[in-house]
């Protein structure tokens, strides 16, 4: 054997094997031939290293030495693979013959024993270098992507591609805690493996046991599956779990390595995912402020194109328009009520925004070009015509503060903003309620249901109550009837808080126009009292003056009657005396007439019977004249209460009434004479009304009609109707006039009834 | 013959008022105002009195009171250019109250009625 055992050849073989370019592993059978040719044995075997053997070995203390020996069967020779750390194994060679135990023999295999152990320590060093590269590559691959970007869900999706790829995983479950709801949400998966119960129950273990969850899970009827879950922690606190499922490849289990690669690439993208979160907090406040900012500066716009006028139709139209402007709060349309203290009503007063979808469209076209709010405002003010039908529609709507299921109601007493949003409700919308738990059912339901919106079901508004000097003085109605889009209860905090200011504006509008009127009533009184002066002075006068030529007139006429009748013959002296006392008539009845008007208030007053007075002025009135046949028509009612004041005075006032109808009317016609008592503010009153079947006045000289000396008569004075209207106001009594030019004239007189 | 005192402060109102009442037979006297008229009035002693109540020195109306301190019976026509003092005055003292105007025919007949000549 010793000849045949060329100890040079063997360890040029082994040396060879051992350096040829191969793998590590496949080296061994290499060696092991050699082994078996060069010792003629009858086989060769690698029994590797069994984990934990390294330190106690089989138990034989020749392992320990790492030297070859002889096996107990003496035909066997023991070679242990070792070098000072690591011992890799044994290789045992089987002979057919006993085994010398030649020194040279051993020496041999201590050699080769040395070059094979050598040779497994290089290819281990080698794969640990290559694992370290790997992994090294893989971190670094996540290390790029962690840095990449601040954008968590991006972020989120690199980590798992990345890990992913690093491990061989053929799917991946990231899942975040949620800050409010303490939920661990999948933030973004591969394969379906977040839908698997499974899944969130391993992410719970890992989230709350801090630790990485490795499981083999073997179904009874799926498949196995293969799990690494890692917690993501950073600075002690979790913030969710990376989980793989499945490696690809066979064994499609993960190893050791994979956990720490898994532990690697979750401790490096924790720091990251924290980050983000961080970044994408302060970016969600950033906006939220810059949201803030730009309402503020929206309110302040708005404030101030309200503040640049005290007209209060402009005011709610600016009001409604910034509404529905796009920088404003862009909502479709807007409506405007305001409550009437006097009749507890809520009255629609102004609506803004486009009869129909079409016309929206044209409208948002026109105000595409960017301009800023104030002119768009103003824009919007000529373009918006008030003549919408939507306008027209809302300023009809009025609906009593008592109608308090009514949501604009509501809103007005108990001064909140309601957001209302139909959705799906079966039986119309009438039936449905508001989020909030409130039934819309009343007239403003049933217009906004039938005429504002088109889909009741899909209906949606807001109705922001309007605050004035701590009271409601308002409702703001909103919807989105043609964008259908929501609108959300932060619209409605904004649209409350632009309300408040918008109330300010109206009240103040409202007070301006209230001066303005009071200051319009105290001119036109004004005017009046300067008018009754001039009248007084005139009256005053005209008495004075008549007085003085009425003596002079009787005299003038009473000559010419004598001499009238001295003259016996008919003849042209006659006639100049007859023409004298015509005209001396004339005189007088003028003059009776001024000296009418301008008497002193002085005068009885007892009870008349209006009755009586009518009949007895009718009966003055010729029934047949020049203006052809007249029917009179009487209606009154029997029980007419008396009226105090002087029986001449009202005689002559209607009598008066009455001739005008008279001469009114051209060819023929009727004259209607009612009387009848009316109530009105708890005292009781005797209306009587006059009415002809003429031409009615002329509207131009309409408001002359009870000035003195006005007239469109040839021959009259224009006393008539002034008269007539200073014995009724004398009597504390009003005259109306209902003109209806073409139709006639009906002369409303009303008297206080005696008690 | 029944006389009558007409009282006026216009000369041409005491003229046609003489003319007129002359021709209806009656016998006329005139007076200026009122104080006047009282001065004559006991001396001419007359049947009827007619009354200007605007007259200077003394007026109509505080004429008639003064001659319904002495004569409560005859009949005095108050004669004026105003018709408003009708109300007042016809129930209180005088028995009554013409408007003057050109035509007289009715002062004529009111003074007829008061002295019972109708």
């Amino acid at each position: 054997m010793g000849s045949s055992l060329d100890r040079y050849e063997v360890l040029k073989r082994i040396i060879l094997v051992s350096h040829s370019p191969m793998e590590g592993d496949d080296r061994i059978p290499q060696i092991l031939e050699a082994l078996t040719e060069a010792f003629q044995a009858k086989r060769c075997l690698f029994l590797p290293a069994t984990r934990g053997s390294e330190d106690e070995g089989s138990g034989d203390p020749q392992l320990k030495n790492r030297e070859p020996f002889l096996g107990e069967d003496q035909a066997s020779l023991l070679v242990p693979l070792a070098d000072e750390d690591f011992h890799y194994g044994l290789i045992r060679i089987e002979l057919d013959r006993k085994a010398e135990n030649a020194s040279e023999v051993m020496e041999l295999l201590h050699l080769v024993s040395k070059i094979i152990a050598g040779t497994m320590r290089q290819a281990s060093f080698c794969s640990q270098s290559e694992k370290a590269l790997l992994e090294l590559h893989a971190l670094s691959e996540v290390g790029k992507a962690v840095t990449s970007t601040l954008k968590l869900d991006d972020l989120l999706q690199l980590i798992l591609e990345a890990g992913l790829k690093i491990l061989k995983a053929k799917g991946g479950v990231l899942r975040l805690e949620d800050p409010e709801t303490h939920e661990l949400r999948v933030k973004c998966s591969r394969g379906a493996y977040d839908q698997n119960p499974l899944d969130e129950k391993i992410a719970k273990r890992a989230f709350f046991s801090q630790t990485l969850v490795s499981l083999e899970h073997r179904g009874e009827t799926n498949p196995s599956l293969s799990v690494l879950c890692a917690p993501l922690s950073s600075r002690g606190k979790t913030l969710g779990t990376l989980a793989f499922y499945e490696k690809e490849g066979v064994p499609s289990k993960f190893d050791e390595r994979d956990c720490d690669l898994l532990r690697s690439i979750a401790n490096q993208v924790s720091c990251a995912i924290e980050n983000a979160l961080i970044h994408h907090e302060t970016s969600r406040i950033v906006r939220e402020n810059e949201k803030r900012i730009h309402q503020l500066s929206t309110l302040w716009q708005l404030n101030k194109a309200l503040l640049t006028t005290v007209h209060l139709e402009r005011i709610l139209h600016r009001v409604l328009t910034a509404i529905t402007l796009g920088e404003g709060f862009g909502l479709n349309r807007a409506m405007l009520f305001l409550v009437d203290e006097k009749s507890r009503m809520l009255k629609g007063k102004m609506a803004v925004g486009p009869d129909s979808a079409e016309e929206a469209g044209r409208i948002w076209e026109a105000l595409s070009q960017r301009k800023s709010l104030l002119e768009r405002i103003g824009e919007l003010e000529s373009l918006h015509s008030n003549s919408s039908r939507l306008d027209a529609m809302v300023k009809k709507m009025a609906i009593s503060l008592d109608v308090e299921d009514c949501i604009l109601v509501r809103t007005v007493l108990e001064g909140k903003a309601f957001n209302i949003r139909f959705t799906g409700a079966s039986e119309g919308w009438l039936q449905s309620l508001c989020e909030k738990g409130c039934r819309v059912g009343t007239e403003v339901g049933c217009s906004a249901g039938e005429q504002l919106g088109h889909d009741g079901k899909r209906y949606g508004f807001a109705t922001i109550p309007i605050w004035g000097k701590g009271k409601v003085i308002g409702v703001i109605l909103a919807d989105n009837v043609y964008t259908g889009y929501p609108i959300t209860d932060e619209d409605v905090e904004f649209l409350t808080m632009f309300s408040n200011q918008a109330g300010l504006a109206i009240e103040n509008a409202l007070l301006y126009r209230s001066l303005e009127e009071a200051q319009q009533e105290l001119k036109a009184m004004e005017a009046h009292v300067v008018h009754q002066e001039k009248m007084a002075a005139l009256g005053e006068l005209s008495a004075n003056l008549a007085h003085e030529i009425k003596n002079p007139l009787v005299v003038i006429g009473g000559f010419a009657r004598r001499l009238y009748r001295a003259i016996s013959e008919e003849g042209p002296e006659k006639r100049y005396a007859l023409t004298i006392i015509d005209e001396v008539s004339r005189l007088e009845k003028v003059l009776n007439q001024v000296l009418t008007y301008s008497r002193d208030e002085r005068r009885d007053h007892e009870e008349c019977d209006l009755r009586e007075i009518l009949e007895s002025s009718l009966a003055m009135l010729p029934t047949e004249g020049e203006n052809g046949p007249l029917r009179i028509v009487r209606a009154f009612s029997e029980d007419l209460p008396r009226v105090k004041g002087d029986r001449r005075e009202l005689k002559e006032a209607f009598f008066h009434l009455m001739t005008n109808a008279r001469e009114a009317i051209q060819e023929g016609g009727v004259i209607s004479v009612r009387a009848f008592s009316q109530s009105t503010n708890g005292s009781s009153w005797v209306r009587v009304e006059v009415e002809d079947s003429g031409r009615g006045i002329r509207p131009e000289v309409l408001h002359n009609i009870f000035n003195p000396f006005f007239t469109t008569k040839e021959s009259s004075l224009g006393l008539g109707l002034p008269i007539v209207h200073k014995i009724v106001t004398s009597h504390g009594g009003h005259i109306e006039v209902d003109n209806r030019p073409g139709q006639g004239v009906t002369f409303i007189v009303t008297l206080p009834a005696s008690e | 013959m029944k006389k009558i005192l007409v009282v006026d402060d216009e000369e041409s109102i005491r003229f046609l008022f003489k003319e007129e009442l002359e021709e209806e037979g009656f016998f006329v006297e005139v007076a200026s105002n009122g104080k006047e008229a009282l001065e004559k009035l006991p001396e001419i002693r007359p049947d009827l009195v007619t009354l200007d109540i605007r007259m200077p020195v003394m007026d109509g109306i505080e004429t008639l009171k003064k001659i319904r301190e002495t004569q409560r019976d005859l009949p005095i026509v108050l004669c004026s250019a105003y018709g408003e003092y009708k109300h007042d005055l016809t129930t209180w003292a005088s028995n009554a109250y013409v408007v003057k105007c050109a035509d007289l025919t009715d002062l004529k007949v009111t003074i007829r009625r008061l002295l019972g000549l109708l």
